[in-house]
């Protein structure tokens, strides 16, 4: 458990820590699986984290997430100039960047990028949400194509209008879903929904580009020769193959077929072979790496005996809450710790903007005493949870957990809750409708900002809510600290965070954790809570 | 052989494939979309102006008899529509390809089941009794008793991980598949795991109506006229042997176009069987029903290649 502790403190190890020669390979080729094809390639309408992981080497925004996840300028010259109001951004944009055909990029390829991923509506269409004119583009049967607030005063110069002060914007600028991407218009309008698919059109500006696709068996990639940005690739060529099976495809990566095996948004790998991995010679292959995903157990505030925010019905949650020993919880499921990590710092996963810190969370803790003694006041009789169900999807994860809650709640609690497992396409519309009284429930961020939880998870009414939950005062604060900048709104998030622990309301389980194999000769791979290190910083060293 | 009648029961059956083609295609259509959920659900709940969009995109927003009418236009075409996870994705050259990859596996599958099969059942049948007999029984009781993930299981144990650990990666079976039609060394292995329970059968068949066939006048009378064994077993006791063993042929090739289900998804072979799983796990309609239309249309024409078959083993057959 000592090691697995220590490889999680770490920050994205980076891969290639073996003794190595510094020379490079001749073979500069870097060869990895995927386990599902990608959906699209399309910036406007990524979706899949997979699409993202291949996306973010091909295209460019005007700024990025570094390896170390900080907030850096990528086509931007530097950071934008805001102003006073902290509605007016301004971008300088470089002057030496070119789409892989050569054509130079200008703030017109930006004005046309961001209109297009507004009036597209992918997935992440709403990252431009408080852009000045959204609305109008947006609407149904829309005729304004263009975002009134986006405006190009000369060819490097580009200015965005926002229609409120919004502290996370430049957070949505640099995510990974890269919506505000630039895009070539003109491979993008002769053929708006197949252009990305053919090498000959997937113009982007990144330091790699498409050679060859097979769709759901490979992808070929190859740098880009004499390209804008740094550093340079050394990598010459990317070699993708869709493996379904994981097992299978850490068997060939034991074969010296593959360079890794995490990348490209596969980094949940079967426990068996990650156990083995750990217990075998290898074992320093292998890393950890917690991710931005986090579960919980979701009450249900609109019905049953946990609705009431107040009341018996708190006691009631604290009961079933405290009755959890999450240690065990996670030692048990998750194949010894190795592929999640107690969550005891709150709900936004650790490692992320937000996380409230080790141990901090208080509704972390494991008191049977406690637990028993709420039960038996807030329901005397048992009749209140007589007829308990715990809802989960199938996955072999979900099952381990659900049965050792069950277990736990049974021992520490004397309760007995039933299990049922619904088909996960179903499960999401059942609990959209709040109709699971205790469910499993889980999120995984779409950037780095504690907006994204608290909009589209914890508010009044919101989009992903799963439990139904309202309380006017975590509004307000969340409100009024979405229109500061972050290091101001840091501690309104934490007075709604704390705010949701007073009212327990839920049952924090695990942060997930990824885990990657990268063989020693590879230098400059990794990967954060949310993306996989840049493929131009990845060196193949001779081996 | 190919005569008047031959012909126009060969275009019966083709009309009657072409038939059930059509039939399995709209009741898998009409049966998939009255499933639960879609392709666009996940966790993260898509915002509705985007979910509208998509469904725009793929007519979802249709009713269904109007989907359905634009579907049988699309099949007519040879045109089966759009992967709806894989954006962009056309789903004919997709099934194609996919279908040539797992035809290279079966057509290497059947070549083990019917000549491990029928080696092991003409020696056993031929050393009868013997413990040449019993090895190769033996086998076959294994091969038959072993379901076929097991099998293929083992056979990544020992020939990509055993194997390429004591030779220090110098030979070895890679796992996975190059190209649209593989390595020849990435075949075998699959194919053996796919072909060797149904070899199992085929010998056992093989080997029982050998002797039932050794044992008959004939064979004695061969023998008597002094032709070498060699020629009798092959020319005179083989022939008519087979008729049982290809009468169950066409169970057979059914048996390893499903078995390559298993083997495929096991090996990392990007064929039909492994899409067969994929696309309904990740509810992608249109590929689920085009999967099991060219499913039916493979069955069909295995069996119907069978029923020709026997008219060239047995010439008392004729349609």
């Amino acid at each position: 458990m000592a090691t697995i502790g220590l490889l999680l403190t770490g920050c994205g190890p980076v891969a290639g820590s073996g003794p190595q020669s510094n020379q490079l390979a001749g073979d500069q080729t870097f060869r990895f699986p995927i386990n599902n094809d990608i959906g699209t390639l399309d910036p406007a309408q990524l979706n899949a984290e997979v699409d993202s992981e291949f996306a973010i080497n091909l295209f460019n925004g005007l700024l990025k997430f570094d390896n170390r996840y900080n907030i850096v300028p990528d086509i931007a010259e530097r950071m934008p100039d805001v102003s006073v109001d902290g509605l007016t951004y301004t971008f300088k944009l470089r002057k030496d960047v070119k789409f892989s055909n050569g054509d130079p990029v200008t703030a017109k390829d930006f004005m046309y990028s961001w209109d297009r991923a507004a009036a597209v509506q992918g997935p992440y269409g709403s990252n431009l949400s408080r852009i000045v004119g959204y609305e109008e583009v947006t609407a149904r049967d829309a005729t304004v194509k263009h975002l009134s607030g986006l405006s190009a005063p000369d060819d490097y110069t580009f200015v965005v209008q926002l229609s409120q002060p919004t502290g996370y914007f430049l957070t949505e600028v640099a995510a990974y879903t890269l919506t505000t991407a630039v895009v070539a218009q003109k491979v993008v309008d002769k053929e708006p929904d197949t252009w990305w698919t053919k090498p000959e059109t997937l113009i982007g500006t990144g330091p790699f580009k498409m050679v060859a696709r097979t769709p759901k068996q490979s992808l070929d990639f190859e740098a880009v020769e004499n390209w804008w940005g740094t550093p340079k690739p050394t990598l010459k060529k990317v070699h993708v193959d869709v493996i379904e099976s994981l097992s299978s495809a850490i068997a060939k990566y034991e074969q010296g077929g593959y360079d890794t095996v995490g990348y490209g948004g596969m980094s949940t790998l079967p426990a068996e072979d990650v156990l083995r991995i750990q217990g075998g010679p290898k074992k320093d292959e292998l890393h950890l790496i917690p991710k931005s995903r986090t579960t919980w157990v979701s009450f249900n505030f609109t019905k049953g005996p946990f609705r009431d925010r107040t009341g018996p019905a708190k006691d009631l949650r604290q009961a079933f809450n405290l009755a959890i020993d999450r240690k065990k919880l996670v030692e048990v499921a998750c194949a010894r710790g190795t592929t999640c990590a107690v969550a005891n710092g709150g709900l936004i996963s650790k490692g992320l903007k937000g996380y409230v810190g080790d141990a901090k969370d208080p509704l972390a803790a494991f008191d049977p005493t406690k637990a028993r003694g709420l039960l038996k006041g807030a329901d005397p009789d048992g009749s209140k949870t007589s007829a308990l169900t715990y809802w989960t999807n199938p996955s072999e994860l979900n099952k381990a957990v659900a049965e050792n809650l069950q277990s736990q709640w049974q021992e520490n609690l004397g309760v007995h809750v039933d299990i049922q497992t619904v088909e996960r396409q179903q499960f999401f519309q059942r609990q959209e409708k709040f109709e699971f009284i205790l469910a499993r429930t889980g999120w995984q961020a779409d950037y780095d900002h504690p907006q994204d939880w608290f909009d589209n998870l914890f508010i009044t009414g919101a989009g992903n809510s799963a439990d139904g939950y309202s309380n006017a005062q975590l509004d307000a604060l969340v409100t009024m600290a979405n229109a500061k900048q972050l290091e101001e709104a840091r501690r309104d998030y934490e007075q709604a965070a704390k705010i949701m622990i007073d009212d327990v309301r839920y049952i924090p389980l695990y942060y997930t954790v990824g885990q990657f194999l990268f063989k020693p000769y590879l230098k400059g791979a990794g990967s954060n809570n949310f993306q996989d290190y840049y493929w131009n910083g990845i060196q193949i060293l001779q081996h | 052989m190919l005569t008047r009648g031959t012909l126009s029961y060969l275009g019966q059956r083709l009309a009657f494939l072409a038939f059930t083609a059509i039939a399995v295609s709209s009741l898998v259509f009409l049966g998939v979309h009255q499933l639960p959920g879609n392709a666009f659900l996940s966790d993260r709940r898509i915002d509705p102006n985007a979910l509208a969009a998509l469904l725009h995109h793929y007519h979802l927003d249709l009713p269904l008899l109007e989907q359905y009418r634009l579907f049988v236009i699309g099949i007519l075409h040879g045109d089966l529509g759009e992967s709806l996870v894989n954006r962009g994705v056309k789903i004919t050259p997709l099934l194609l390809r996919e279908a040539t990859v797992s035809a290279e596996v079966g057509a290497a599958a059947l070549v083990v089941t019917i000549g491990l099969g029928m080696v092991l059942g003409v020696v056993a049948a031929v050393r009868h009794n013997t413990v040449v007999d019993y090895v190769a029984t033996t086998t076959a009781v294994v091969g038959f008793s072993m379901p076929n993930f097991v099998i293929a299981s083992l056979l990544v144990v020992v020939f990509a991980v055993w194997l390429y650990n004591t030779t220090g990666g110098a030979f070895y079976y890679e796992l996975g598949w190059h190209g649209t039609h593989g390595n020849l060394s990435q075949i075998p292995v699959p194919a053996f795991a796919l072909g060797f329970p149904y070899a199992s059968i085929v010998a056992r068949l093989t080997r029982a109506s050998m002797l039932d066939v050794i044992g008959q006048d004939y064979v004695r009378t061969a023998r008597a006229k002094g032709l070498p064994e060699r020629i009798v077993i092959m020319r005179h006791a083989l022939r008519n042997a087979l008729i049982p063993v290809v009468s169950v042929l066409g169970p057979l090739v059914v048996g390893i176009i499903t078995g390559s289900v298993v083997i495929e998804n096991i090996f990392g072979i990007p064929g039909l069987g492994k899409e067969f799983v994929t696309s309904i796990l990740n509810r992608d309609y249109n590929i689920v029903i085009g999967v099991f239309t060219v499913y039916a249309v493979l069955i069909g024409l295995a069996n119907l290649l069978v029923d020709m078959l026997y008219t060239a083993i047995d010439p008392r057959i004729h349609y």
